[in-house]
């Protein structure tokens, strides 16, 4: 299945409260990714919160942004990637 | 005793139970030849009782696979209650209907069995198709048995197979290899290391008894096990089993002891002996890889005189079953029997469906075409081609059509060289095949011309004016067709009038005045229904829907495409559905609803419509382009495969997919790459009379610089913006209903109407675009650029997101499911899905509680 990073802004800041509210919301998302066979691999985030690097893995884009759709969650990119291992190289040459 | 098969038998019956209760099923039991598929079935069937009917079928093992094979099975059992089943001339989709009718229309379960699908022909598997859709709202259980090991990616049965497992009534068992714990139970008695057993046999089942059953050292393979018990078998019995192995399913006791030239007592010592089985009337062998072992082990001359023996039977019983007349014929080395049964085989194969069978029968038949007089072959390929034309064998089909072309014209037979150089009218593979036919279709016209006026003739020109119609040439079409209606009124031919009437007005819809041209296919649709035609009605209706689509006339194409769909569903008609559903995703994309294309889109079951291309290349066209306007990946190389495909394709087909491709690089600033497509593309639309062909190709001609102006006849919103009325091409596409091509004027307009351009784009999350738009305006120095979309965090009332809470407040202004896919330019399936979500978390079930709930916790108020 393809990898994707979804990049995301939250103009507003992105709180997620670390309670059983903000517990609800993730699972929510995972259920709402389970609907289109996407799996949220994980996040990184700007340190403002204003912007979210997201790795998926799923069928295709559409199915990134229909998941997406369903948690009513942002999407301003979508671009398809693929694991780069530095350490791949160490030794390639010698 | 069925080892380690309880929890496979306990699933077989609960769903009988379940559709005792009103819901059936199709049960699929998969597993390699000899794992026990058909032992399970037949413990199932025994362990039944008298409550639940049972009716049984089987496909062959025949060189041809018999058609509808199954479906006789089931006729000919007497307390099946189908007993009028299948005749000759009855359409297969009245049987279909008939056995459906049959498992709903019972007050006990009825089990139907189908054994060795691997084996069935194309029209059983339409069968299967048919049921399989239907059989939940029924008390009825289908349990089919395939080799799944030998339907490989290739086999007509996988992509059936494919589309049935979707559907929540569709469930496969695979019956799995004898563990070894089973294998030392079954051992237990006998000199063999059951770990030696599992290794060689794999733990299958089948050859796993048939060792057990042999008396000396493990053997190497099932076949020599099975070869080394008969040779145990004294001389006369044992041509018994021998005999009954030419008989693809079975054979009756007194055929096997003739044919055998054996006694009664001989055939009971074959069965004591454990080979064969029998019921009383008939013998087989207990396992098809049983009987295959034995008739390959059989020398040759052997083998033949038993199939001639076999054929000879057949023909003293006044045997009506070309099938198996034909195999046994062919297995017989009989050519001038294979010349005599395979094109009756084929042909039957033929009227019930199974074209890819028929095209085989013919084929069959041609390997003698030496011993055929010349112009007996030259019909015989006129079959073959036609059958081999439907199972989109192309080039061997023309080459079919060249011997017998060839031969009319060497033994001047003008009628017969004329009527086969017009492709009959349902022949659309020959239409599609435009370059190579026009050649053709002239010479036909040249010898038809110079006659009296002949149905052949207005046939050849209704053709022709077909073949320009699909190339969009209207002036030509129209002149053909206005001579295939003068010569067919002449020669007072009626049965092409409805083809004339239909044809006229596709031509108006697609190259001329298309309000007339909506009327008259609106009509011919409507006298299509009435006289009960369901064929012409959906012909009528997709020329509607397709035709009106690329002329932008939603308003009746929508729901013309909305019908086509629904009758090809009801009718099974795959391929149809495949290709109306890629037009509806290609308005949907037009409309900006890219939800609801995407969607559209991924119906076109590529499996289903790889055959004919051109469901597929709209369809996935169209997915390219909503790719390339959303910023999505993967857009490139989906829009370049759609581009080769199209190079097969006619122009009318193709542009969507070159357009896109331009409007990609256009997007990435490398607009110049997009010329090399465009250019011949641009040259072969200023040979139409299609406007929207030269209209849209010829925009994007245009935003790459390689012309100034609009070409002659483009379609008037593109004609508009060419010419540099951005603002009154912005109107053109409002009216029309194209958002985003109304956003792409406005971007050509000045500051405000690019901002407003700007909104229109973020709002249907088309970012290239956008992205583009905010550098220009960048660019004339605007400070206060929206920052595009944005959207609030996860908390909100009642735990509803925004986009829920948007929805509600829509529910609550009274709009229903579709007005808010409207107003949110999200899919009606997505606007369901919230609608759903908010039921749940304000734990309500109805919209009138919805809004008093959100009321409550006040959710209006923020």
């Amino acid at each position: 299945m393809p990898r994707y990073m979804v990049e995301r802004e939250f103009p507003q800041g992105l709180e997620i409260p670390t309670n059983p509210e903000g517990q609800k919301a993730m699972l929510g998302v995972v259920d709402n990714n389970a609907t289109e066979q996407v799996t949220w691999v994980q996040s990184f985030v700007t340190d403002d919160h204003a912007k979210t690097f997201c790795v998926y893995d799923g069928p295709s884009p559409e199915a990134i942004r229909r998941a997406a759709g369903l948690s009513d969650l942002p999407v301003n990119k979508i671009s398809e990637v693929s694991v780069l291992d530095p350490y791949f190289y160490v030794g390639a040459t010698g | 005793m069925l080892l380690e098969r309880e929890s496979l038998l306990g699933s077989l019956h609960d769903h009988l139970t379940a559709a005792s209760q009103g819901s059936g099923s199709l049960l699929l039991v998969a597993g390699e030849a000899g794992a026990g598929k058909t032992s399970l079935v037949r413990g199932f069937v025994e362990s039944l009782s008298a409550s639940t009917l049972v009716i049984q079928g089987a496909c062959d093992p025949l060189t041809t696979p018999r058609p509808l094979s199954p479906l006789y099975d089931f006729a000919a059992d007497p307390n099946s209650g189908l007993d009028g089943l299948v005749h000759k001339d009855k359409p297969a989709i009245e049987m279909f209907s008939e056995v459906l009718d049959r498992l709903r229309n019972t007050v006990r379960p009825i089990v139907m069995v189908i054994e060795d699908l691997h084996w069935a022909d194309e029209g059983t598997l339409d069968f299967l198709k048919f049921i399989g859709r239907r059989i939940a709202e029924s008390r009825g259980v289908l349990v089919c048995t395939y080799r799944d090991d030998e339907v490989g990616t290739d086999h007509s049965l996988r992509p059936v197979l494919g589309q049935l497992i979707l559907l929540q009534s569709t469930h496969r068992l695979v019956v799995p290899a004898l563990s070894l714990a089973a294998i030392t139970h079954l051992a237990q008695d006998r000199p063999f290391d059951p770990a030696d057993l599992l290794s060689l046999t794999d733990g299958n089942a089948f050859f796993v008894t048939e060792i057990l059953a042999s008396e000396e050292s493990l053997p190497a393979s099932v076949q020599e096990a099975v070869v080394a018990r008969v040779s145990r078998l004294d001389e006369p019995s044992r041509r018994v089993v021998e005999a009954v192995s030419v008989a693809p399913r079975s054979l009756e006791i007194g055929d096997a002891a003739t044919l055998a030239g054996a006694s009664l007592d001989d055939v009971d010592t074959a069965l004591a002996a454990g080979v064969l089985i029998g019921d009383g009337r008939d013998l087989r062998f207990r396992h098809e890889l049983a009987r295959s072992a034995v008739e390959e082990a059989l020398p040759p001359a052997r083998r033949f005189g038993l199939h001639m023996s076999m054929l000879q039977l057949l023909e003293e019983e006044r045997s009506l079953d070309y099938a198996r007349l034909a195999h046994h014929a062919i297995k017989a080395g009989e050519a001038e029997l294979v010349i005599g049964y395979a094109p009756r085989a084929g042909r039957e194969a033929a009227g019930s469906g199974s074209h890819m069978e028929a095209a085989a029968f013919f084929e069959a038949a041609l390997q003698h075409a030496d011993l055929v007089a010349e112009d007996e072959a030259a019909r015989l390929r006129v079959e073959l081609a036609n059958e081999l034309g439907i199972v989109d064998r192309r080039t061997d089909a023309l080459h079919q059509i060249d011997l017998a072309v060839d031969f009319y014209r060497r033994s001047q037979d003008e009628e017969a060289l004329a009527s086969t150089l017009v492709p009959p009218l349902n022949a659309r593979w020959r239409l599609e095949d435009a370059k190579r036919f026009r050649d053709g279709l002239q010479e036909a016209l040249t010898i038809l011309e110079a006659k009296d006026p002949s149905k052949d003739l207005a046939r050849a020109y209704l053709v022709s004016a077909y073949q320009h119609m699909l190339a969009r040439r209207g002036v030509d079409a129209s002149r053909d067709v206005a001579k295939a209606r003068d010569t067919a009124d002449s020669v007072g031919d009626t049965g092409l009038a409805w083809m004339i009437q239909m044809l006229e007005g596709t031509i108006s819809v697609v190259v001329g005045d298309n309000q007339s041209g909506v009327r008259v296919l609106s009509d011919t649709v409507e006298r299509a229904r009435l006289a009960g035609n369901i064929d012409d009605e959906i012909l009528g209706l997709m020329m509607l829907g397709s035709g009106g689509g690329e002329v932008r006339r939603y308003d009746v194409a929508i729901p013309a495409l909305e019908k086509a769909v629904d009758h090809g569903l009801a009718a099974d008609q795959d391929y149809l559905v495949a290709y109306t559903r890629s037009w509806l995703a290609r308005i949907a994309f037009e409309l900006a609803r890219w939800d609801d294309a995407v969607d559209y889109a991924s119906l076109v079951d590529r499996a289903t419509a790889y055959r004919k291309g051109i469901a597929i290349l709209t369809g996935l066209s169209t997915l390219g382009r909503v790719r390339t306007r959303r910023g999505d990946p993967g857009a490139s190389a989906l829009l370049d495969e759609m581009v080769a495909l199209s190079h097969s394709h006619e122009l009318q087909h193709g542009w969507n997919a070159i357009c896109g491709r331009a409007e990609l690089y256009w997007l990435r600033g490398e607009a110049e790459k997009g010329l090399d497509l465009l250019r011949p593309a641009y040259e072969e639309a200023l040979n139409t009379d299609s406007q929207w062909a030269r209209g849209e190709i010829g925009f994007w001609m245009w935003r790459v610089g390689a012309i100034d102006g609009p070409p002659e006849g483009a379609a008037e919103p593109f004609a508009l913006q060419m010419a540099g009325d951005w603002s009154a091409a912005a109107q053109a596409w409002r009216d029309i209903g194209c958002p985003y091509e109304e956003a792409m004027a406005l971007a050509d307009g000045p500051e405000v109407a690019k901002l407003e351009a700007l909104d229109t784009l973020d709002r249907l999350d088309a970012r290239p675009m956008a992205d583009r738009v905010r550098h220009q305006l960048r660019d004339l120095g605007v400070e206060s650029i929206p920052r595009g979309p944005t959207k609030e965090t996860l908390s909100n009332p009642a735990g509803l997101t925004s986009r829920q809470l948007e929805v509600l407040r829509l529910i609550a202004g009274g709009s229903n499911n579709e007005q808010i896919s409207d107003e949110l330019y999200i899919s009606k399936k997505t606007v369901e899905h919230h609608v759903s979500a908010i039921y749940s978390k304000l734990g309500v079930s109805s919209r009138l509680e919805a809004m008093r709930t959100a009321a409550e916790v006040g959710v209006f108020e923020k």
